[in-house]
């Protein structure tokens, strides 16, 4: 019972991990891009979301990018060198956004060792 | 005229109150008779009652539509319906911090009546607390947002209330909000007070539990109320978009969750003194700069209505004082109650819910870093940068993981000291059959994210876990339903992201479009005009690739006052998917934008918020019994 069990498992895995590693990429979407742009002359709004003149030129100009071949970094890449960086809603690691990205993962080594005094040190 | 006079004194009335009240309290603290008479409870009373009484002037100015008030002619119009104009009385700047106010003062009341078994000076101390954030309120309310201004000469008719904001989820939202942070404050006054008595200690726990769950529950359906809002209302099928004022009605949550779990191991083990006192003044902490970020207009957002920078230094200063208030007590007093305190073994509940406190804090953390950083960095060197949901998204997933394999096991130790005898065979089968089932899920339909499969699968593991956990009933209920209501949360919110497809094209009426998910046409348009908006029903009819035929109807809505346009989503529901249309006006004529999605599990996603809110619900019910 229990080697038909693990035997079960591994052909699982193998498959999945075979589809992970030579499975097809996943298709280039306007939505997918649009979503993490943020429309400039909304509050707040990505540009998928709004339906401004703005948000429409966009979209269009992704899927003329999108057709042209451009990867995803690229086409962000584009409308960060046109807008700046208050377009995308993924802030790039720099010297700028260092902070942003380390400050809760030091707080969480930080914490994990206060329970760990707390716990086998006293 | 009359009415709003007799509310602004009112309210003057009602800050009198509370100085009387506080000096009662002080001279009450040294003498030696431990019963608090009739004195407070009719002062608490009065207050109360003077409250109420300028809310119901101000909603009749509402009702009658007196525009002599500053805050109905802002905000109303005489063609609004009768219900708007009711909940439009909250749905304004001055009139929900008068709302604001009337649960402060109801809740301290509350808390005199429901806690006559509690030390007498505890509940004098926290009653002054109480107080001095009751009349921060008053003056803020008095100084720099009456609802009471009057105008003159009298205008005809109002500005008339934002339509977005003329829905009856927004009508019951800023209430359920409120009872929450509101509530928070209580817990605040409540732990400095208990701090200054030496009185942090079991009986204290059990007392303030109730206050915490209660403003759980609230805060639970607060949100949810403000997410379902947002989903049908502002039009584009998202239910939560990790917008700061969105993140800042998340950041109390989930510190009071953090202090809800925590607050057990101080009932059962007595431990943890310290630390529960920081959640207590950070839950409020983080309340009241939620309010500051929204009402000061620093915040760029879709749920920005009314703001004003004057407003926002008032409650910045008032707030800085009251931290600053707690952190002295905080030091003052602290050494007094905290002993040395006994070592945690680490096999226990205790260090689970110390873990669990752990991921709560780290989660506030992206959060809270996610939400003021592009404010400061904009600040300090002018560069603009926007976090959205990749950040969160990034940084939170992973930790998810551990996260809720936690959830499955913890609960399940014994406190003080979990002897570990044998591996437990059971939990090992249901966590491969939760790899096996996501694996399958996610291989079926090409879901070509590795990780997001294995947060699957541990949503899958903590779901069966739980589920298999109510049929032995030695376990405490409430706690169950908890758990197993986040998993279930968590996987359709995953599944509802993953599975979600949409289409959109430009169409005229006529038009008949073959997409993926089947065939649309635009049958018709058809225009009424009702008291205070314009419509456009729009008539689609979509099959699917069952050769389903399904009607839906959206409508642009175009109101008179103030002249806006909004959209109105039709949404079917299904217990599976909902089926969600909503169409633009383009500005070449003919044509409108469609927007047509199919998103599976919606409805999962409310009901298990729901269920989160009924554990809590359930654990209240057992306390007050």
């Amino acid at each position: 019972m229990k080697i038909i069990k693990f035997l079960l498992i591994v052909v699982f895995f193998s498959i999945t991990l075979q589809n992970y590693l030579f499975g097809k990429e996943n298709k280039l979407t306007v939505e997918k891009i649009s979503k993490n742009l943020r429309c400039l002359i909304c509050q707040g709004q990505s540009v998928y979301d709004s339906q401004s003149d703005f948000a429409n030129s966009v979209k269009i100009i992704i899927k003329k990018k999108i057709e042209q071949g451009k990867s995803e970094n690229e086409i962000y890449e584009f409308f960060t060198n046109k807008y700046g960086e208050w377009i995308v809603y993924d802030p790039k690691l720099n010297i700028q956004t260092v902070i942003l990205w380390i400050f809760p993962l030091i707080l969480f080594i930080f914490g994990g060792l206060l329970i760990i005094r707390k716990v086998f040190i006293n | 005229m009359l009415f709003s006079n007799v509310g602004h004194y009112s309210l003057i009335f009602g800050l009198i109150i509370s100085v009387i009240l506080i000096l009662h309290s002080i001279k009450r603290l040294n003498d030696n008779n431990i019963i608090l008479g009739k004195k407070i409870f009719y002062l608490l009373f009065s207050q109360f009652f003077t409250v109420v009484l300028s809310l119901i002037f101000l909603i009749y100015s509402f009702v009658i539509s007196d525009f002599s008030n500053q805050t109905v002619y802002n905000n109303s119009h005489s063609t609004k319906p009768l219900f708007y104009k009711i909940s439009g009385t909250w749905g304004n700047h001055e009139g929900s911090l008068l709302l604001w106010m009337f649960v402060l003062t109801l809740f301290i009341f509350i808390f005199f009546i429901k806690s006559k078994n509690q030390p007498k000076n505890y509940r004098l101390l926290t009653i002054t607390f109480q107080q001095i954030i009751i009349i921060g309120f008053f003056l803020f309310l008095l100084l720099t947002s009456n609802p009471f201004n009057y105008l003159y000469p009298v205008p005809k008719e109002g500005l008339g209330l934002n339509p977005i904001l003329q829905d009856p989820a927004l009508a019951i939202h800023p209430p359920f909000l409120y009872l929450g942070y509101v509530g928070s404050s209580i817990i605040f006054s409540s732990s400095l007070a208990a701090l200054i008595q030496n009185n942090v200690n079991k009986e204290w726990a059990v007392h303030i539990k109730k206050w915490i769950l209660s403003t759980w529950i609230f805060l639970t359906l607060g949100i949810m109320l403000g997410s379902i809002w947002a989903y049908y209302e502002l039009g584009w099928g998202g239910f939560w978009f990790w917008d700061p004022v969105e993140n800042v009605s998340l950041m109390p949550w989930i510190c009071l969750t953090a202090l809800l779990h925590t607050i057990v191991v101080l009932e059962k083990k007595s431990i943890l003194k310290t630390w529960i006192l920081i959640l207590s003044i950070s839950t409020f902490t983080l309340s009241m700069s939620g309010t500051f970020l929204v009402r000061s207009g620093i915040l760029n957002s879709v749920h920005t209505f009314a703001n004003d920078p004057g407003r926002g230094v008032f409650i910045l200063v008032f707030l800085l004082a009251l931290v600053l208030l707690a952190i002295v007590i905080f030091f003052l007093y602290q050494d007094k109650n905290i002993k040395v305190e006994k070592k945690i073994f680490w096999m226990s509940k205790e260090t689970v819910i110390l873990i669990n406190n752990w991921f709560m804090m780290y989660f506030l953390s992206v959060i809270l870093v996610g939400t003021l950083y592009p404010l400061f960095l904009e600040v300090l060197t002018n560069n603009k940068i926007s976090v959205g949901p990749p950040f969160y998204h990034k940084l939170i997933l992973p930790f998810l993981v551990p996260f809720m394999f936690l959830m499955a096991i913890g609960p399940n130790l014994k406190w003080t000291k979990h002897n570990f005898n044998k591996i437990n065979y059971q939990q090992i089968l249901l966590l491969i059959v939760a790899l096996i089932i996501s694996f399958l899920i996610a291989n079926l339909n090409g879901v070509n994210l590795l990780f997001v499969t294995v947060v699957i699968a541990f949503g899958f593991y903590l779901f069966f876990v739980t589920l298999k956990d109510f049929f032995e009933k030695k376990y405490n209920i409430s706690q169950k339903l908890a758990h197993f209501a986040f998993s279930f949360f968590i996987l359709s919110v995953l599944f509802n992201g993953i599975f979600s497809t949409e289409f959109s094209a430009n169409m005229k009426i006529g038009d008949k479009i073959h997409f993926d998910e089947g065939i649309i046409k635009f049958k018709k348009i058809e225009t009424y005009n009702n008291k205070n908006y314009k419509s456009l029903v729009g008539s689609f009819e979509i099959q699917d690739k069952k050769n389903n035929l399904i009607n839906l109807n959206p409508e642009i809505r175009i109101y008179n006052q103030p002249s806006i346009l909004t959209s109105e989503a039709d949404i079917k529901t299904s217990f599976f998917y909902d089926k969600f249309l909503v169409f633009n006006i383009l500005k070449d004529d003919n044509f409108f934008n469609v927007r047509y999605q199919i998103k599976p599990f919606m409805l999962w996603i409310w009901i298990s918020i729901l269920l989160l809110a009924t554990s809590g619900l359930v654990s209240f019910i057992k306390k007050i019994k």
